[in-house]
């Protein structure tokens, strides 16, 4: 009993909105094609588990690979400008620009640039990922716990020992925040490419059944997007949480 | 003591003087002269804002002096902290966060980039009471057991000079007291230039050779006393006349206002 009441505050808006789905649907007598019920939507998804679960993992896989080369290159070139003044100059104003121009508007650039293929899917989650980590990582690497400067100072530390023990491991929480950003805006950026320029994963599933319009199909791919995209960030959100805790 | 030896910390004539964010300057310290011969334990006394935390972190090398000169072993203050032969403890103790007490206290030899003596960083962790809590982080300290890890750091590479600045601030008595015996007995058993600021008129006599009181606005040298108690000295030592005649003198030179009433 008291599970069920929990599982219904916990979830009451999702059972709401499929209730509404569900009424609007029956009331105003729609056609499938224009919006399937609910059931037949998840009945699709749940008799063709291999079909879905392949894309979904080609996506995910996708988004995993884009999302760590953006994060391990957006944190390199971080480094980098604080180890030189004269990459700093260049770099930040560069990395605030860049990181608050939509994904959207990059990947006709990539694709044209990098042919049409998956390799380019994850270049464009790399790029989404690349400048909020720089950023984000940039500021970690001067955010310094109070009295870090002097004590570095008078141990003699030289500048190698400084990154080391000192600046790489107090940007660490900050990296965490980047990873809880572009994680699942990874997975929407591997959607969208897909859906734009792609041959497989969740993002071309979609395109391909509202071409011919196989509704349930559609939107059961949405579905598994959403879920997906939820279980990314929730995820992401407590690794930097559990990395905070662990730090301060 | 022999006169010959010269001495291995000197401040000669030193002011400094601090620009602030609305383009005025503040004058911290005026007209400073000190010298701490080798293996001398001075300590440092006056109010709040006097700029005792300024002439350590001048001797740490942290500043530099606005007019006059900072010398150790005659070379600038930065040579000694380069060879890591520096051993400071902050008033706001500086812990890394992310590490737990054994690796803050083994920081500095990975800093050096020497090999980490465990066994050493253990026994400066039971020297500093916090066996059982070698493996805990900073944050789930007290003030005090993170005061006293800084003290462990500061002395884990055997250093040549010793600066603490309030080391003991936010300890109880009885800790203050066992931390003052258990210093000066690592004192003893080997030559250790020591500058050691404190509010404390108590600790001050206990410890040190030689105390320096300053007055403040600017910061200056109001007086040097010397402090005539043999060592290796008993904490019984703390309950004679004469103990108390000095505790009394020196607590009435740090309030001449109400000195003059
Ligand atoms: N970085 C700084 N910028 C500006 N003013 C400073 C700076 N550091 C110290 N001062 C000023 O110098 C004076 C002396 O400061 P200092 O920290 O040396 O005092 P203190 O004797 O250590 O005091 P306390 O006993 O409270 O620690 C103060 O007036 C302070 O405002
Ligand atoms: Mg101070």
């Amino acid at each position: 009993m008291t599970r069920l009441s929990q599982f219904l505050a916990r979830n009451w808006a999702v059972l709401l909105l499929l209730a509404l789905w569900q009424g609007w649907v029956s009331l105003a007598g729609l056609n499938s094609i224009v919006l399937p019920a609910p059931w037949p939507v998840l009945r699709d998804v749940l008799s063709h588990p291999a079909l879905y679960l392949a894309n979904a993992a080609q996506t995910l896989a996708t988004a995993a690979a884009g999302v760590a080369i953006g994060l391990a290159l957006g944190a390199l070139v971080a480094v980098a400008a604080w180890a030189s003044r004269l990459l700093a100059g260049m770099l930040t104003p560069l990395g605030l620009i860049f990181s608050s121009v939509p994904v959207v508007a990059l990947i006709p650039i990539l694709a044209r640039l990098l042919g049409y293929d998956i390799s380019t899917v994850v270049a464009i989650v790399a790029v989404s990922a690349f400048f909020p980590t720089f950023v984000f990582v940039g500021a970690g690497l001067k955010d310094l716990p109070r009295g870090a400067d002097d004590l570095f100072g008078v141990l003699g530390a030289s500048r190698a020992a400084r990154l080391r023990h000192l600046v790489l491991p107090a940007t660490v929480p900050n990296l965490m925040i980047a990873l809880r950003i572009t994680v699942p805006e990874g997975v929407l950026a591997a959607i969208l490419a897909e859906f734009l320029m792609g041959r497989s994963g969740l993002g071309f599933m979609f395109r391909e059944a509202a071409s011919r319009f196989a509704m349930e199909r559609a939107l059961g791919t949405s579905l598994v997007v959403t879920v997906a995209a939820v279980l990314c960030f929730s995820l992401a959100h407590r690794a930097e949480r559990v990395v905070r805790t662990r730090w301060s | 003591m022999t006169q010959a030896t010269p001495d291995a910390i000197r401040l000669d004539s030193v002011s400094k003087s601090f620009r602030l964010d609305d383009g005025n300057s503040v004058t911290a310290l005026e007209g400073i002269d000190l010298g701490l011969r080798e293996g001398e334990f001075v300590a440092v006394l006056g109010p709040s804002g006097c700029g005792k935390s300024t002439v350590l972190r001048l001797i740490a090398g942290l500043e530099s002096a606005s007019t006059g000169e900072v010398r150790i072993e005659g070379r600038a203050p930065s040579q000694l902290a380069a060879a890591h032969r520096l051993g400071v403890a902050f008033q706001d103790h500086a812990l890394l966060p992310w590490l737990s007490v054994a690796q803050n206290i083994a920081l500095p030899y990975r800093v050096a980039g020497t090999k980490v003596d465990n066994a050493r960083v253990d026994a400066l962790i039971e020297l500093v009471g916090l066996t059982g809590f070698r493996d805990a982080r900073p944050s789930q300290l007290s003030g005090g057991m993170r005061q006293r890890a800084s003290i462990a750091r500061a002395l884990v590479l055997d250093p040549d000079v010793l600066l603490l600045d309030e080391p003991f601030g936010a300890l109880d008595a009885v800790t203050r007291r066992h931390m003052n015996v258990e210093l000066q007995r690592i004192w003893s058993t080997r030559t250790l230039t020591t500058l050691l600021v404190t509010h404390s008129v108590d600790e001050a006599i206990f410890l040190a050779d030689r105390i320096i009181v300053m007055t403040g606005r600017p910061g200056r040298i109001l007086r040097e006393v010397t402090v005539p108690f043999p060592r290796p000295r008993d904490p019984s030592v703390l309950r004679t006349p004469e103990f108390h005649a000095m505790v009394d003198e020196l607590t009435l030179a740090l309030e001449p206002e109400e000195a003059a009433l």
